[in-house]
């Protein structure tokens, strides 16, 4: 017992303890700037490729609405887990989070979607609502009428002889529209998202 | 103000005895409260004692999402701890579910159903700041002067 | 046999020792622990049924929350698995900087169990001492991944952001400071006569009581048996990773060997950036079809993932088995039994740092 009772004296009679006791201070409690907080504008102008609603991995954290003319992200407190995948999946630069969007640019990496259709053909009803729901067929052959058939090779997908035939995936924006309007479940979009870095050079930045 | 509310609002708001409550979080705002007594923020300075203990707490934090075996225990808890009181939800996770409110989950978010919520601190986990500045704004929002309104 | 047990303790679920809801129903004669039943099921989420027809990018998010504490060694476990099923090569830079990601998780999750265990015994001094150098750690993986917190810092093919000169210097400068502060605070640990009062020849918990119950971790390090899924992890041989055991098997023991593992952890990120190496982080890949069962060694112990995927890379099923489920029971079947009062059950339950989070997902 004594030796403890030596071994705390000596503890506190250490100059840097003594000094501390006597001038201790809390640390002005700043948040460092290479924290991740929640997404803030950048100030530049969405496009509505809505790359951060798919990347983001929290139900119901972000949305992109309307604001004026265009279109913003707009993040809600209590759902969104300032994770900053919205900041890099977005092409535009359109969201920051911390240091994330300087470390992106400055390391030239990215976040890349691509997107796949699969048809389970044996669920598939050849009904054509997937390919009249979707919006980037609606652009490419506005005739396209209720039976999904299309005589136009720029469509995603359209129906030929009762079955349905992808001709263009590449084109997928990933919305989904299909998915939720097929009576089956028979179609369903992954996206996938790869990680990329194509370094810039020294002194180009 | 009554000379002995006034002794009471002062002595409240140098007071505060806080017990928390896990009712299934992943453990990242369990250690980010825990965080606060680190001396860097030292949460003892302002007058906040963490006791884990129901019947003597004013402050109750609730951290995590609810899941069914905590039914009926939280209301036990939170009959508990003697008035006044005030809850604060820490963390997404009472607010809305955080990632686990998604098909097939056992959960029940949010918390505010099961008890009277004060405050909500967003953030998956928060930052010890924001969570002590929670505590301190419940101080005065729900301490002060109680007695005057609550008659 | 019938038992005489004089009186039934329950502790918790709300216990001012216990971060997490878990119940001991203690069954005492007189003062000595004679048995003992962990009640869990206050933290059931469910994140394995949540997790399925999920791609990576959100699975790898419920596979940090299945434990906050050391969140970033299930990124790791998880993203290594899918890069098994796909094949993805992974850049050495990247490698190397998620062993130092990973280790100084590994830090903070031993200094907090420490603190934890500290603060059990009431030595609030030293407990504090070793939360304020955890914050000094929080503060280290901040400034490496952008949160104190779940840092989702491992994506597949690499690493989220680099690590710049600059910071490096910091990251190195710090680990000095911090690796000073530590051998005072250890050495407080190890030569306090109070606290050996305490922990020594507490929680005893001999070699095969511990391959009988599958210990795992530092738990099973501190009674000899060298254990450590770190040992065949590609980029922990190149750092010649050797584990650290300790032979006396009680709570010192295990308080001591995280001690240990944290000079070791700050000695791995110390060699990892003396020669790290230059190039890109991120890799590119995409995840595939295949089936994997994948190992790491989470502060705890051993984690492990099973993991099937479609060709998507969306998640069929998964499994995950953590290390404290095992740690609980060779905690609750063999170290508390024959305690000597109900003071030392909440010492060594904490001793072995349990995590019901992760238990029960």
């Amino acid at each position: 017992m004594a030796s403890s009772l030596f071994w705390y004296v000596r503890e506190f009679f250490r100059a840097e303890w003594i000094r501390k006791f006597l001038f201790a201070r809390t640390a002005p409690l700043v948040t460092p700037p290479h924290f991740r907080g929640f997404p803030e504008p950048t100030g530049r102008t969405c496009q509505h490729a809505l790359f951060c609603m798919m990347a983001c991995p929290a139900p119901g954290a972000i949305e992109v609405v309307h604001a004026g003319d265009g279109w913003m992200p707009k993040i809600h407190k209590g759902h969104c887990i300032r994770c900053g995948l919205c900041v890099e999946a977005c092409p535009n630069g359109v969201l920051k989070s911390g240091r994330i969007l300087e470390t992106m640019e400055r390391e030239g990496t990215s976040l890349i979607f691509s997107f796949r259709i699969a048809i389970d053909l044996e669920l598939c009803t050849g009904c054509g609502n997937c390919c009249t729901a979707c919006p980037v067929n609606k652009e490419a052959d506005a005739q396209m009428g209720a039976g999904g058939h299309s005589s136009n090779d720029e469509v995603i997908m359209r129906v030929q002889d009762g079955d349905i035939v992808v001709i263009h995936e590449d084109k997928c924006t990933g919305c989904k529209t299909c998915e939720a309007s097929c009576p089956n479940g028979a179609i369903r979009i992954a996206r996938i998202l790869e990680g990329s870095q194509e370094p810039v050079p020294e002194g180009v930045q | 103000m009554s000379l002995l509310q006034r002794i009471k609002n002062k002595v409240r708001a140098r007071s505060i005895h806080v017990a928390y409550v896990d009712v299934g979080s992943c453990n990242g705002c369990d250690i980010e409260v825990l965080a606060c007594l680190a001396p860097r923020y030292d949460i003892e300075q302002y007058g906040i004692y963490v006791h884990n203990n129901p019947r003597e707490a004013d402050v109750l934090l609730v951290i995590g999402a609810y899941t069914p075996g905590w039914e009926e225990k939280l209301a036990m808890v939170w009959e508990k701890i003697p008035s006044p009181k005030a809850a604060i939800a820490i963390g997404n996770c009472p607010i809305s579910g955080c990632l686990f409110n998604r098909r097939e989950t056992f959960i029940d978010p949010p918390v505010r159903k099961h008890i009277p919520i004060a405050a909500e601190v967003p953030g998956c986990p928060p930052r010890p700041t924001e969570i002590l500045q929670a505590i301190l704004s419940v101080r005065d929002s729900v301490f002060f002067n109680w007695e005057a309104e609550h008659p | 046999m019938k038992r005489v047990v004089d009186v039934n303790i329950p502790l918790g679920p709300i216990h001012p020792c216990f971060k997490e809801p878990a119940r001991l129903k203690c069954e005492a004669k007189g003062e000595r622990i004679i048995g003992v039943e962990v009640e869990l099921g206050y933290m059931k989420k469910g994140i394995e049924r949540i997790m399925k027809g999920r791609p990576w990018q959100e699975v790898m998010f419920l596979a940090e929350r299945v434990c906050g504490i050391c969140s970033v060694i299930h990124n790791l476990v998880f993203i290594e698995a899918m890069e098994q099923i796909s094949g993805i090569a992974v850049p050495p830079r990247a490698a190397r900087l998620r062993v130092i990601a990973n280790e100084l998780d590994r830090m903070q999750s031993h200094l907090l169990a420490n603190f934890s265990y500290c603060y059990t015994i009431e030595h609030e001094t030293l407990g504090m001492y070793l939360l304020d150098l955890r914050e000094q750690v929080m503060d280290e993986l901040e400034r490496l991944t952008g949160a104190r917190v779940t840092c989702a810092y491992i994506i597949p093919g690499g690493v989220r952001c680099d690590l710049r000169k600059e910071e490096a210097a910091a990251l190195l400068a710090s680990l000095e400071r911090m690796e000073g502060d530590l051998r005072r605070y250890t050495g407080m640990f190890e030569n306090g006569p109070m606290i050996a009062l305490r922990s020594r020849g507490v929680g005893i918990l001999t070699p095969d009581a511990a391959e009988r119950a599958h210990a795992v971790g530092p738990t099973a390090r501190a009674s000899g048996i060298a254990v450590d899924c770190r040992m065949n992890h590609p980029t922990y041989r190149q750092l010649g990773f050797a584990p650290v055991t300790r032979p006396d098997r009680d709570n010192f023991a295990r308080v001591m060997v995280r001690f240990d593992e944290v000079f070791q952890s700050i000695g791995l990120i110390r060699k990892c950036l003396t020669d790290l190496p230059n190039g890109v982080v991120r890799g590119r890949g995409v995840c595939t079809a295949g089936e994997v069962r994948y190992s790491g060694e989470a502060p705890r112990g051993e984690l492990t993932y099973f993991i099937r995927s479609d060709e998507f890379g969306r998640i069929v099923e998964i499994q995950i088995q953590t290390p404290s489920i095992m740690n609980i029971e060779a905690c609750c079947h063999e170290m508390i039994i024959g305690s000597d009062s109900i003071a030392d059950v909440t010492a060594t339950f904490i001793s072995a740092d349990p995590c019901i989070a992760c238990t029960e997902r």
